[in-house]
């Protein structure tokens, strides 16, 4: 078993009347309620919090939320990097940069094989397809949401372990003429693979692909129990590592 | 040719040629050169009408007229204009693309249409590339892909006029403006080939090294009416390297 630390980095300093006036704390509530100094200090502490996890053998996982107090880590590739320069010996998970929102994955898969060099071969690579605030307010359409995280995925698998020269994508959601990306990631044919998802389909095909199923949690009512044993029970291909 | 046509408040260069049947031709990645001979050929059977594009050759283009959409509209009211009632469509490279467009759109006006080694559709899968991209090619790659006969038809580029020098910059910054991506097709048009219920003739260079015959054969199976011609010893330019073939084809088609 792995154990593995994260921190989302809240924001738990906006007044409870604001907090009670706004519609929206997770998309809409305006960025004047966030002090730029205290979210300094929030990630001095946190990126300190996760060095310390470094020093006792902990494990650590980095997510990804958008424009709102529950986590000020829009920008999921910056504090990976951080981490892969910073810690010395454990893994590190990226849960994700949010693939189905960025425009273009060949820029992904050339963060994610930086950050696997820099920490000379302990990254993790984790997908995720994002909610509903985080399609707002990256102008994600969400119908074709899962059309995209497929392909997405598909072109930065490419990416990552096709050595041979320029390669060309002409997709349905990415096209992109010239893909070459260097340096190509230190972990052959590419880091493992983690998926994020909460309904069965999904599931299926993570465990058809052979990566790590991660199960996402909606509440009570969420008809998320079964999941990993489905995910189990699609046929798969040898796991890449 | 003659500049100063005004189409659709555009100040358009247009090439007008020979007595006929109204053969409207959208050039490819270059302008039409008067001096080519099939123009000559194939004006003793047809009035051939030539405009160049807006943003190439000596046609202006408005600073937000920059996308396919744009050429497409900007043509619907070139047809229009025209005194013709109906009038055979050809289409080069990536005129041919532009053709194709018009000839879903607009086949009312229409009483034919020739597909010359023309772009437009998406064809093989996703990591294979159906056209080859020149603007990611070096230039000497893309002449010997363009010709059946490199040696005898590749331009010259220091043989040219600085105007002629000038007009080929603004040929090639125009095509990457509205070819660049997705690099010369449109995802939706293959859908809508269908539509194009005029005879077509789809003409194709067998050693055309751009975009291969086997895609001609499949654009043309994908149009109800089409039939699907090679034209051997030829590149992507049959009409320049087989002026002869060419017209006879073109001739035959007008005259079926």
């Amino acid at each position: 078993m792995d154990a593995w630390w994260q921190c989302e980095v809240p924001y738990p300093f906006v007044p409870q009347e604001v907090l009670n006036a706004t519609d929206s704390v997770r998309a809409s509530l305006p960025n004047r309620y966030c002090d730029p100094k205290v979210a300094a200090d929030l990630f001095e502490e946190v990126i300190d919090e996760f060095l310390l996890c470094d020093d006792l053998g902990l494990n650590v996982l980095a997510v990804e939320h958008h424009a709102g107090i529950n986590s000020l880590l829009g920008a999921n590739p910056l504090l990976v990097g951080i981490l892969a320069r910073q810690t010395r010996h454990v893994r590190l998970l990226s849960l994700g940069t949010l693939i189905s929102l960025r425009k273009d994955p060949v820029r992904v898969a050339e963060e994610y094989a930086t950050a696997d060099v820099i920490s000379r071969g302990r990254l993790e690579i984790g997908f995720v397809k994002s909610g509903g605030t985080e399609m707002a307010s990256n102008n994600a359409n969400p119908v074709n949401n899962i059309e995209r995280y497929w392909e997405a995925i598909d072109l930065i698998k490419k990416a990552l372990s096709h050595h041979d020269g320029p390669f060309s994508w002409e997709g349905k959601h990415f096209t992109h003429r010239h893909v070459n990306i260097w340096p190509r990631p230190w972990q052959q044919p590419h880091p493992r693979m983690w998926s994020a998802t909460g309904d069965p389909e999904t599931a299926a095909e993570v465990g058809r692909r052979g990566m790590v199923h991660v199960l996402v949690l909606r509440g009570p009512r969420a008809p998320s129990a079964p999941m990993p044993r489905i995910a189990r029970r699609a046929p798969r291909p040898a796991c890449p590592r | 040719m003659s500049a100063g046509d005004l189409v659709g408040g555009i100040d358009l260069e247009v090439l007008r040629r020979g007595a006929g049947r109204p053969v409207l031709l959208l050039h490819g990645a270059q302008t039409v050169d008067p001096r080519a001979p099939f123009l000559e050929m194939l004006g003793r059977h047809a009035e051939i009408i030539a405009p160049s594009h807006p943003g190439f050759g000596r046609s202006a283009r408005p600073a937000d007229f920059e996308t396919v959409y744009d050429l497409v509209h900007f043509y619907l009211d070139f047809l229009d204009a025209l005194p013709h009632e109906k009038a055979t469509l050809m289409g080069f490279s990536f005129g041919g693309w532009l053709a194709a467009e018009l000839a879903v759109k607009c086949r009312h006006r229409l009483d034919g249409l020739v597909l010359v080694d023309a772009f437009g559709i998406k064809v093989s899968d996703r990591e294979t590339p159906d056209i080859l991209d020149v603007f990611n090619t070096s230039p000497q790659e893309v002449q010997r892909r363009s010709w059946h006969d490199p040696a005898t038809w590749a331009p010259d580029l220091d043989a040219l006029s600085d105007d002629e020098l000038v007009v080929r910059a603004r040929n090639w910054e125009a095509l990457c403006l509205y070819g660049w991506n997705p690099y010369m097709y449109n995802p939706q048009l293959k859908r809508w080939l269908r539509r194009i219920n005029v005879p077509t003739l789809v003409l194709w260079g067998a050693s055309d090294g751009i975009v291969k015959p086997s895609y001609g054969r499949i654009y043309s199976s994908l149009i109800p009416q089409a039939r699907f011609e090679l034209i051997e010893r030829a590149g992507h330019h049959p009409e320049i390297e087989q002026a002869r073939a060419f017209v006879d084809m073109v001739v035959k088609f007008l005259n079926r």
